[in-house]
């Protein structure tokens, strides 16, 4: 079962769905046309670098040339998850011809990233300050660590131990669908529940990271900055600390988030804060793209999390 | 450059169909680009982009570039060796561009210098051969790394000439490349066909291409060059209208369409020799000059 595909295929499903204003203004960043570009189809993403320097709409019977009869089904998904993020503008004529282009904001920040390349909006710190750096093993097993109390505390029946810092009301989104939420009775891990544990951890990542956003208007976040900011993160580099400075107030409370989900880590200096964002985070972008279905490798944090939430649930749910 | 960064395992549901390794020639040669239509810095400009496109459009895509030159072949660039300074993103611009320009550069100063010292035999043309084999070196170094790597192949841009005398490297390269199940594609950017390279994308399934408008070389690039392998299953490239198969002797080097062949090891020979030079046979009696073409052909050696 291919599962890292599906959940990050619903991940872009849920950026495609933004409002088209919003999605245009995204394409402002060009870390986020990467990103995008990243998560295509094959063929979308062939299609975008030959019509990068185009500016003139070409047909989509001059397209369908190149198509051998083989792949005429993976084209029209090409081209259909092109119109759907945007990226490709569907024009027809008077003759009902239709044409392609590629959306202006897109092409021209996705032309100057080919020519220039990207700049983040914030450079690692020196080293000299940031003293205590932890290793990236170090830092990878804090990862994997504030990854795991989340699981348990999200698997958890009793609330009484408090292993993260969301709300409760927060993790009863997480929840939803993964345990069932009836008054008076316990919760109990439903067959999704069982599913989700036993998908690797990119993917339950990018479940919950979906959720995360999808609740995010409720919290008074916009969904489009939130996704913004998480696509930009993963462009990153592991390790490296970044000044807590250089985040807007909306990020700073992100970060947070981030940490108790294992994707960054916070330290403090003397007089400067700042955050390392960890190989959860940066392998957002990797995983985004549309994977084929191979076997999966099952991470060995799935083992422990399994041993372990088969103890917690022997003492919750057998009765 | 010795190094060989040996790529971190990822986890095989994170690899993709169209992960690639692109090895790319490039041809130095100073004496068909100083005659050359397209000025190099304006042909590196496209190349560089392509490069940085094929980079972008997947985080495990891996790009190296060899420089063919008259006399030398190096590697000039591999945007999976660590980078000097980690803020700048693994092998992307601007750290590829400088990486690049600064290794093609002390490259092509090297090459000049053994022009000097050696009498080059065939002025005109580079050194494909070399740049093929350390191509292929490379990629049987990928191979061996494990089950999980890119899907590999090699681009030719080549604008020198074929040199006749490079004949039997060439050929042995591109059938090592077929057994190997490399591609071989080629863009041709000269004034005249190569035949070597025509030769070389039909034996692997490559494509060979020579474009007409040299300063929408990018375009050509984008559209034709940069489609992975498993694409191709689906798309429709531009294919040869004819390969010319001319064979070079092995006496003379020269490109002939008639000769003589020996029968045991099938070497090629522009006029009758006593003996094959190759593996040793005796030949019997050249006939008449009144004989057909075909009779000629039809000599075998005593043994």
């Amino acid at each position: 079962m291919p599962q890292v595909k599906i959940i990050a295929k619903n991940f872009m499903d849920m950026v495609a769905s933004l409002p088209a204003m919003k999605l245009d203004a995204l394409y402002h960043n060009t870390f986020i046309c990467e990103a995008i570009l990243r998560s295509l189809p094959p063929l979308a993403k062939k299609y975008i670098l030959q019509m990068l320097y185009i500016d003139v709409p070409v047909t989509a019977k001059a397209m369908e040339e190149w198509v051998l009869a083989d792949g005429f089904s993976k084209h029209r998904v090409a081209i259909d998850r092109l119109i759907q993020l945007r990226v490709f503008t569907e024009t027809s004529d008077r003759k009902k011809e239709t044409s392609y282009r590629l959306n202006p904001t897109f092409q021209t920040n996705l032309q100057k990233h080919l020519i220039y390349g990207g700049v983040l909006p914030r450079e690692p710190m020196p080293s000299n300050i940031t003293v205590r750096l932890p290793s990236l093993d170090d830092l990878e097993a804090y990862a994997l660590g504030q990854w795991e109390c989340f699981l348990l505390q999200l698997i958890s029946s009793t609330q009484t131990e408090k292993l993260t810092n969301f709300s409760s009301s927060m993790m009863k989104v997480f929840q939803r669908g993964l345990l069932t939420q009836r008054e008076k009775e316990a919760p109990r891990l439903t067959e999704s529940g069982f599913q989700f544990l036993l998908m690797d951890t990119n993917a339950q990542l990018w479940y919950i990271m979906r959720e995360y956003i999808s609740n995010s208007e409720e919290r008074g976040v916009d969904p489009a900055d939130l996704i913004s900011f998480l696509l930009e993160l993963s462009f990153h580099v592991t390790g490296e600390a970044y000044n807590i400075n250089t985040l807007t107030e909306f990020q700073r409370n992100t970060i947070k988030d981030l940490v108790d989900l294992g994707l960054v880590k916070l330290q403090q200096g003397r007089k400067e804060s700042w955050f390392i964002p960890t190989k959860l985070a940066t392998n957002l972008s990797m995983s985004l793209s549309d994977t084929s279905s191979r076997k999966q490798v099952v991470h060995k944090t799935n083992y422990l999390m399994h041993s372990s939430t088969a103890h917690v649930l022997s003492n919750h749910y057998i009765a | 450059m010795g190094r060989s960064a040996v790529m971190a395992p990822v986890p095989s549901k994170l690899y993709s169909d169209d992960v690639s390794l692109l090895v790319v020639l490039l041809d130095t040669n100073p004496f068909f680009w100083s005659t050359a239509s397209l000025p190099f810095s304006k042909f590196l400009s496209h190349v560089l982009a392509f490069l940085n496109s094929i980079l972008l459009i997947n985080q495990l895509n891996q790009v190296v570039v060899i420089a063919t030159g008259c006399n030398s072949c190096n590697f000039i660039f591999d945007s999976s060796s660590v980078p000097a300074n980690p803020n700048l993103e693994n092998g992307r611009m601007p750290a590829l561009c400088s990486n690049l320009l600064q290794k093609l550069e002390e490259f092509v100063t090297g090459d000049e210098k053994l022009s000097k010292e050696v009498l080059a035999a065939g002025i005109g043309s580079s050194l494909l051969s070399g740049s093929l084999s350390m191509a292929l070196c490379y990629i049987q170094r990928v191979f061996r790394t494990g089950p999980l790597h890119p899907q590999p192949r090699i681009l030719c841009l080549q604008g020198s000439p074929d040199g006749p005398e490079q004949y039997v490297a060439v050929m042995n390269a591109i059938f090592s490349a077929q057994r190997s199940m490399v591609p071989i594609d080629s863009c041709v950017i000269g004034a005249q066909h190569s035949a070597f390279l025509q030769q070389a994308s039909y034996i692997t399934g490559g494509v060979y291409l020579k474009p007409q408008q040299l300063d929408g070389l990018f375009q050509y690039l984008s559209t034709v060059f940069a489609t992975d392998l498993h694409s191709r299953r689906f798309l429709q490239l531009p294919k040869p209208a004819g390969v010319d198969f001319r064979a070079s002797c092995f006496c003379h080097k020269n490109t002939i369409d008639m000769g003589y062949i020996c029968s045991v090891c099938l070497s090629i020979f522009c006029k009758h020799h006593k003996k094959c030079s190759t593996c040793g046979s005796v030949f019997g009696q050249a006939q008449s000059d009144g004989n057909s073409a075909t009779d000629r052909k039809r000599k075998t050696p005593e043994t």
